[in-house]
């Protein structure tokens, strides 16, 4: 198990990518479910300093973890910011021309759908959001 | 790595050359410069992708920043964008209000 800690502020979204394709490589993730998978942890970390941090008037750290076994490879994101469940936020219409869309909703939408399970529980004070990548498969078949 | 946007405006076309990662830290200079091109009134803007590592979505809410400030009638051409780049684009729906091409078509692009 590796971990690392950065401040909640969009400066770490770099340190965060690193952590996350380093990660990947270890577990021998091609380049497009590395891609993927940093993309989704990337989308949550920023919603997670955005709105459960600066709009929320907190200040505080993201507590990275990465975990290979056999067969997955886990990335875990814990903090204790505002409470938010991704899996709760409604789904943009993408049918939708981009002259009619609203702003936001599309980074929870793509982080959901570029990992092959993504959990998220509320313990305590605690916000865990946990991606997972299968090893030695494709990632997720929604991908185009 | 760092992204970089750089913008040039000839004969209404507005072309903005993107490399590196566009991740929400970086969307403001994205953003900027697509401001910069919907002040000048651009009948078209090309996004020059080919050297583009990455975007998050926060690059994506600049690409509909440009629709509704440009206008619908100003169409998006998305040029050399790379697969993951692309399969972003396409998991979203951007792909179809945008024309995507492999290469720059003067032809095509330049046809006012």
């Amino acid at each position: 198990m590796k971990s690392s800690t950065v401040a909640a502020t969009l400066d770490s979204l770099e340190a965060i990518a690193e952590f996350v394709m380093a990660a990947a490589a270890s577990a021998g993730l091609d380049k497009r479910a590395s891609y993927h998978l940093r993309l989704a942890v990337d989308e949550i970390a920023t919603n997670i300093i955005v709105h459960g941090y600066a709009e929320a008037g907190l200040q505080g750290a993201l507590e990275l973890s990465a975990d290979i076994d056999d067969r997955t490879l886990t990335i875990s994101i814990e903090e204790t910011g505002a409470t938010f469940d991704p899996r709760q936020a409604a789904a943009p219409d993408t049918d939708l021309p981009l002259e009619q869309r609203p702003i936001g909703g599309l980074g929870v939408y793509l982080a959901i759908r570029s990992v092959d399970e993504f959990l998220y529980a509320r313990i305590g004070d605690r916000n865990r959001t946990i991606f997972k990548m299968h090893l030695s498969s494709a990632p997720s078949e929604e991908l185009g | 790595m760092a992204f970089s946007a750089t913008l040039t405006i000839d004969s209404g076309i507005a072309k903005i050359t993107m490399s590196g990662e566009l991740d929400a830290s970086m969307a403001p200079v994205f953003q900027r410069e697509v401001e910069q091109a919907a002040v000048q009134k651009a009948k078209r803007l090309v996004l020059l992708m080919s050297e583009l590592e990455y975007i998050a979505s926060a690059g994506l809410r600049a690409l509909i920043f440009a629709k509704q400030k440009m206008g619908a009638s100003v169409d998006i051409y998305v040029v050399g964008a790379q697969q993951q780049v692309m399969d972003t684009l396409q998991m979203t729906g951007f792909d179809r209000s945008i024309i995507a091409l492999d290469t720059y078509d003067a032809g095509m692009i330049e046809n006012i």
